[in-house]
């Protein structure tokens, strides 16, 4: 998987409004899957997260020699309780970047709300043919449509997990002030909730999220798509080979050229205002 | 001629050096005037009391050379009779040599809910040795602001644990709950564990003490307690909380488990979440492991 080679038929995605293919320097052609938004919005969140839980952690097992080694090299809890709460508001700005690009693409850009980010039967079906491969009573493995139901879960587990997290975070923050609008368990609650969803969310992106995104054989070392915002057409074929055939589908009921052998067309950018009646793809 | 003077130079230095490095490096004694321990230092002098109890007669010179007192004469708790005091000395009695000096503090220590059960004879209860020594004894006082002394403050909750967090002891009193280990979970315990011993100024973080008092310390019941009530226990929070309220300090669960009875909805929380995390990652794990296990079969070679 993943090889570099370039196949015949990978013009035909070229076509398509949707999906822009560009020939690079190698002559391996890229699908645009994020925009530079989107990039950015998860560079903050991978740094964010990453200080959060590395100077939140400590204090969860703060019993444990590595803690206080790792504490002891910080200077002292003051020093990562100051870390932990500027991390802990680029994160959150990070979150209201996303909701609020999402308002600004869907109202203003009139670009199509992107449905495909919605938990859907097919998602079900993917999993239970995916749980039918690993278990062995099928040779092939569920094709996937834009996200995976892995990518929503990660994606929906920020909804869930953000709320919890930075709701909590600001009592824990403000535990006075909070007394004074909350009942009493609402502290400890927010302890027991901020301290237990951290390691559920640490628990997931450094066992499930770093697996597929970095030592998943298709993509080991580094699946760079979410940073260059570029998939290698190949592999994007095979990943998301539902929202492909789609893609190529509609291209076909708009009778775009036959595959055409040549570059695309001018309209099909990134950043051009979707057609209306186009599939989910490209920029969301 | 110059090389001479270079050769005499290093010979000179390392002459130095050697000489420095062979200085007593403990050159702190402790007083004894009247050579007790020549015979108080040796490890296996007893004596047989009246009640035929055999009691340790020896007192250990390493420790009594760091002590706190180490300048003050043997004589100065002893008397400069010391053969004839009636032993064996009872924690009342020591407490009442340490009072000799330290009157504030022994007149503090007497109207505690330890001093009260010391005057009534209770052996169980702390007294000035077993917070400020330890080995528990009076010969090895370390001071407070010494970083191994068991009051320094990073060490205050690990000295009260020695009782309070020995159950059969504490049952003995009707104290059920886990003070030691809820004040570990707490924030306050956690950031204590997690200051740097060296720095005092990291140590500014609540521990026993500062909620509970030192030499004056109340059994929480007692109205006068800085913990009794919601209202005293709210004036104790706001020593370090500005503002902190009666609805702050009815936050806190009583170094108590959350119960079905005690905070349900953290305890349901606890419940919850425990679930949730514990689901999550399980199905996270598998997923990796049949992702892997799937490629792993993939490689095998197809000739078997």
């Amino acid at each position: 998987m993943g090889d570099q080679q370039a196949p015949e038929r990978q013009v035909d995605m070229a076509a398509t409004a949707q999906v822009q293919a560009r020939p690079a320097a190698d002559q391996q052609e890229y699908v645009v899957r994020f925009d530079i938004h989107q990039r950015l919005q998860h560079i903050l969140m991978m740094s964010s997260f990453l200080v959060l839980a590395f100077t939140g952690l400590p204090l969860k097992f703060s019993d444990s020699a590595v803690s206080q080694w790792w504490i002891g090299l910080w200077g002292g809890v003051e020093s990562t309780r100051f870390a932990h709460r500027i991390a802990a508001f680029v994160m959150v700005g990070d979150c209201l970047y996303h909701i609020l690009y999402l308002a600004y693409t869907t109202a203003v850009l009139k670009r199509p709300f992107p449905f495909q980010m919605l938990p859907s039967p097919l998602d079900l079906r993917s999993l239970l043919q995916d749980i039918r491969f690993y278990v062995g009573l099928t040779k092939t493995r569920a094709q996937y449509a834009r996200f995976n139901y892995r990518e929503k879960f990660d994606y929906w587990a920020i909804f869930w997990g953000m709320p919890v997290m930075a709701g909590s975070g600001f009592i824990l923050m403000y535990p006075v002030l909070a007394s004074q609008y909350l009942p009493n368990w609402a502290i400890p609650t927010a302890l027991v909730a901020h301290s237990d969803e951290a390691v559920l969310a640490v628990g997931w992106i450094f066992v499930v999220h770093i697996f597929f995104a970095h030592l998943a054989p298709s993509v080991f070392p580094m699946n760079k798509s979410i940073f260059t915002g570029k998939v290698p057409r190949q592999r994007y074929m095979e990943e998301h080979s539902l929202e492909f055939a789609q893609a190529v589908e509609t291209s076909e009921e708009q009778e775009m050229p036959e595959p055409p052998s040549e570059t695309p067309p001018p309209q099909a950018t990134a950043d051009s205002p979707k057609q209306s009646g186009a599939p989910e793809v490209s920029q969301k | 001629m110059r090389i001479w003077l270079i050769g005499i130079a290093v010979l000179g230095a390392a002459v130095a050096t050697l000489l420095l490095l062979s200085l007593p490096q403990n050159t702190a004694y402790a007083i004894d005037q009247k050579d007790c321990l020549r015979c108080h230092g040796v490890a296996d002098l007893t004596m047989r009391t009246s009640s035929g109890a055999e009691i340790s007669l020896y007192v250990n010179k390493t420790g009594l050379d760091v002590s706190a007192h180490r300048y003050v004469d043997c004589t100065s708790c002893h008397t400069t009779k010391p053969h004839e005091v009636p032993t064996p000395l009872t924690k009342l009695s020591l407490a009442a040599r340490c009072g000799t000096c330290h009157q504030y503090e022994y007149k503090l220590h007497l109207q505690s809910v330890h001093g009260q059960q010391l005057l009534q004879g209770n052996q169980d209860v702390a007294t000035c040795v077993d917070c400020h020594s330890p080995q528990v004894n009076p010969h090895s006082i370390v001071r407070v602001l010494e970083v191994n002394a068991p009051a320094y403050k990073k060490n205050i909750s690990q000295t009260c644990g020695r009782c309070h967090d020995n159950p059969r002891l504490m049952s003995r009193y009707g104290i059920l709950e886990k003070v030691y280990e809820s004040y570990m979970r707490s924030f306050h315990g956690k950031a204590t564990k997690l200051s740097q011993s060296s720095d005092i100024s990291q140590l500014d973080k609540a521990t026993c003490t500062n909620c509970h008092g030192t030499h004056d310390i109340q059994n929480p019941a007692d109205p006068n307690a800085p913990v009794a009530g919601l209202e005293n226990l709210a004036r104790t929070c706001e020593q370090c909380h500005p503002g902190a309220g009666v609805n702050f300090a009815d936050s806190f669960l009583g170094h108590k488990e959350a119960t079905p009875e005690n905070f349900p909805v953290v305890h349901y929380a606890e419940r919850f979440f425990t679930f949730l995390t514990a689901s999550v990652v399980a199905l996270g794990v598998s997923l990796v492991l049949v992702e892997t296990g799937k490629w792993a079969i993939s490689r095998r070679p197809k000739g078997k």
